[in-house]
């Protein structure tokens, strides 16, 4: 077990974060009054922040913390956040990302640049910030600086330093509130021998002179409350601030002298009156929560209930994180203990002994349900590859001034982890298609009666052993024709050709193929579907569309559940035997006597339906005889039947596949290969490719024919 | 506790990260330079990142030599450390003085 590198641990961290934080960015555009979205996206930052520092990342940590600062008026609710603030709020973002992740390409004078935008839209509305506060603030009656005032005792959990939670930033921000005096306690701190050095030890004692509202202390601990006690009591009056043990934080000179302290208190106003709900009264206000029993009463934080239940219950679901690559390597076992097993039970049944029999037969049941529990433990909630689509939809609908609605469904549905890293790619390309060619401009939508809001749907959906991604757009479809004028301009189909809309859509497919009539930024230049359709077919996947016109275009990938493991349909041909995937085989007939004549036609008469079929043995340039029954399996893509002849179906095979060295990657008809129970290979058929040999050679017959 | 200039001791300068991050090196460090010499005193010049839990081991330390009767002194502390006890609290040289036993320059 190797030990993770703790940066590396950090990054993986701080990149959920960042989801979080990005995710709550994007919702507090459209539910811009949702505190509990500005709170999250305050503890997201503040953890990076935390975590950031403790990880050495200091860059990271001092940038958040300007970020936290600027942002800080939105979270006190003074400030909407606006579509601008937001934008600028995710540019923050992907500077830490990128001060995280690459710190080499990003440069301090692009983080002030955002940090400045940041501050001019949060004081936009307030040039003069801090004399207009004092201004709106009401007067200080002249007798508050009697009750003015907090002493606390901050004690923190010994685990807190480790969770990257800084008391001495909690500190300067209580300072922050007014005039502080901070006395260390030393009496936890324990000999070395008895010492854990990342434990927290310290504590604090505080006197903070400042008339503000108990919830401006509270915010100020609001990211530790549960890893902290805080003991709070009000100051009975400005206390003629002691000689002894008690010294002003931040002060630049040591040992302040009495009036030095005094003449700060005074010379402080501003965030004393910056508090929106001062209370006149701090006295009352404890001895209405606290029944007033104690001067020194430990204060129940019973400010956000709900949220700390959330916590609970997100701590209650108990998960490990795990190295990718050791699912992998487990995934890889369980796939040689398959192939083990199935030699096991061969030489079971060949043998009369009924106890190995008994034996083989439980092997294979628990190697079955392993092979499934370790792919559901490879399954990765497709949400997670959601959520950055949103960022992609905020932002083009943005540059292309059209507005878009972004929807997904189906967040839980679970996908095998290395199809999730697949599946970002092609969704990305289609997601922009959709927004760029889909979505009509405001002007067009309006005249055709449309909202003037796209949408965009993304869902997913589990429909047996597959998975189906639909990418659903309400712009104007696909134009038929403009498709057909464009393939026959590029000598694909000759003109007047009776082709099926559905066929003219599959050029759509064809590499370097494109009808958009201006290049832009996002797509234009034709790659991109051709590049969709081979991501999604090497997954051992299909795409299809289909369009509307004037109502929208939908794409839908299936997917299978995962790439390792799939069940197949075993065939002999000559000697040497193959796999084709179990999902696209449709039926399996006899080729009778009466098809074996039509050595010519190559077509199948299947109830009353022409089915083109392909000899596997011409292709697979097998010597020798045919058996005597030829096997026909019909496998299908979509909508296109192919059948395929073979001397022999073997019967179905739990089929662990290993990719072809990189000798035989030309080889195209194969996809993988696999091993069978007698150690001997056999090579997996490629569906896709071979329907389109057969229809390439239907092609090839009418045009002969004619 | 008179210092005896005859006496060995020995120097350990502290590592210029002595955050959350290092701190546990550091602590063994310390721990290690205790067990070799009876009077320890440690530079603290070099330190550059500093948090709570610098501060919290230098306390352990000073409060552990003064238990065992082993004089412990810390010298030239490094602008980054002043500044991370000052925004603990420890804001006066009367102060440090009180917890960190300290050499001043020239004695």
């Amino acid at each position: 077990m190797s030990a993770m590198d703790p940066t590396e641990i950090f990054r993986q961290e701080a990149s959920e974060l960042f989801e979080v934080l990005e995710g709550a960015l994007l919702d507090l555009g459209q539910r811009p009054d949702d505190r509990e979205l500005v709170d999250s996206a305050f503890r997201a930052l503040h953890t990076i922040k935390g975590s950031g520092a403790m990880f050495g990342f200091d860059k990271v940590a001092s940038f958040t913390h300007e970020f936290e600062t600027a942002f800080d008026r939105v979270r006190k609710g003074e400030i909407k956040p606006t579509q601008e603030l937001i934008s600028v709020a995710l540019a923050a973002k992907d500077y830490i990302r990128a001060l995280i992740e690459d710190p080499q390409s990003t440069d301090d004078i692009i983080g002030e640049a955002i940090l400045d935008d940041l501050k001019r839209f949060v004081s936009f509305d307030q040039p003069a910030a801090p004399a207009v506060q004092i201004a709106e603030a009401p007067p200080l009656v002249p007798g508050d600086s009697k009750q003015a005032g907090w002493h606390l005792y901050l004690e923190f959990e010994s685990h807190v330093l480790r969770n990257g939670s800084n008391p001495l930033d909690l500190l300067e921000d209580l300072c922050k509130l007014g005039p502080c005096f901070v006395v260390p306690v030393t009496d936890g701190i324990p000999f070395l021998d008895e010492m854990e050095p990342e434990d927290c030890y310290l504590k604090w004692d505080v006197k903070l002179h400042a008339a503000c509202d108990k919830d401006a202390i509270d915010d100020v601990f609001m990211f530790v409350q549960d890893e902290m006690k805080l003991t709070l009591a009000p100051l009975e009056q400005v206390e003629a601030p002691a000689p002894g043990p008690l010294f002003r934080l931040l002060d630049e000179e040591p040992a302040p002298t009495a009036e030095t302290v005094v003449a700060v208190a005074e010379a402080a106003p501003a965030p004393v009156a910056e508090q929106p709900a001062a209370k006149a009264e701090p006295k009352t206000e404890t001895a209405k929560a606290e029944a007033a029993t104690e001067p020194k009463a430990e204060i129940k934080r019973e400010a956000a209930p709900a949220k700390r239940d959330d916590v609970k219950q997100e701590r209650g679901i108990a998960t490990v994180r795990v190295q990718a690559e050791r699912l992998d390597e487990l995934m890889d076992r369980v796939g040689e203990l398959v192939i083990a097993q199935a030699r096991l039970t061969q030489l079971a049944s060949s043998g009369s002994d009924l106890s190995i029999k008994m034996i083989a037969e439980e092997i294979e049941r628990l190697a079955s349900s392993l092979r499934d529990t370790t792919m559901g433990a490879r399954m990765v909630p497709i949400g997670s590859l959601f959520g950055r689509f949103r960022r992609l939809v905020h932002d083009l609908s943005r540059d292309l001034s059209k507005p878009v609605e972004f929807v997904t469904t189906g967040e839980d549905t679970e996908l095998d982890k290395t199809m999730i890293e697949c599946l970002a790619d092609p969704l990305v390309h289609l997601i922009r298609n959709a927004i760029d060619h889909g979505i009509e401009d405001n002007a067009t939508r309006a005249a055709n009666g449309k909202t003037e809001q796209g949408r965009i749907e993304l869902a997913a959906v589990h429909s047996g052993a597959q998975v189906l991604v639909t990418v659903k757009d309400n712009g104007g479809g696909l134009n038929t024709a403009r498709i057909r004028a464009k393939a026959e301009e590029q000598g694909l189909i000759a003109a007047g050709a009776v082709l099926t809309d559905h066929e003219i859509h599959q050029f759509l497919f064809h590499p370097g193929f494109s009808t958009a009539q201006t290049i832009s930024a996002l797509s234009g230049r034709g790659v991109g579907m051709d590049v969709v359709k081979r991501t999604i077919e090497n997954m051992r996947g299909s795409i299809d569309l289909s369009t509307r016109p004037g109502q929208g275009t939908t794409v839908t990938l299936r997917l299978p559940l995962t790439l390792a493991i799939i069940e197949g349909l075993l065939i002999r041909v000559g000697e040497g035997r193959y796999i084709i995937p179990l999902p696209a085989v449709e039926e399996c007939v006899e080729l009778t006597a009466e098809d074996e004549r039509s050595r010519g036609r190559n077509f199948l008469n299947v109830r009353g339906n022409l089915v083109p079929f392909l000899r596997l043995r011409d292709i697979l340039s097998v010597d020798g005889s045919p058996d005597q029954h030829q096997k026909t399996i019909i496998i299908s893509t979509g909508e296109t039947q192919v059948g395929l002849v073979a001397d022999q179906i073997i019967g179905n095979h739990q089929t662990v596949i290993k990719s072809l060295s990189k000798l035989h990657s030309d080889v195209t008809i194969f996809s993988g290969a696999t091993i069978l129970g007698d150690g001997t290979a056999a090579l997996i058929l490629d569906v896709a490719q071979l329907v389109a040999l057969a229809q390439s050679k239907v092609e090839k017959h009418i045009s002969e024919a004619a | 506790m008179a210092l005896n200039p005859t006496e060995p001791k020995w120097s350990l300068r502290l590592p210029a990260d002595c955050s959350i991050a290092a701190i546990r090196n550091v602590y063994e460090l310390i721990r290690e330079a205790f067990g070799r010499q009876e009077r320890l005193e440690i530079d603290c010049s070099s330190v550059d990142k500093a948090d709570v839990t610098s501060i919290q081991l230098l306390l352990s330390t000073a409060k552990t030599g003064e238990a065992q009767g082993r004089p412990v002194v810390l010298t030239s502390f490094s602008q980054s450390l002043r500044n991370t006890l000052r925004r603990a609290g420890f804001a006066s040289d009367a102060m440090l003085d009180q917890h960190l036993p300290q050499k001043k320059d020239g004695t």
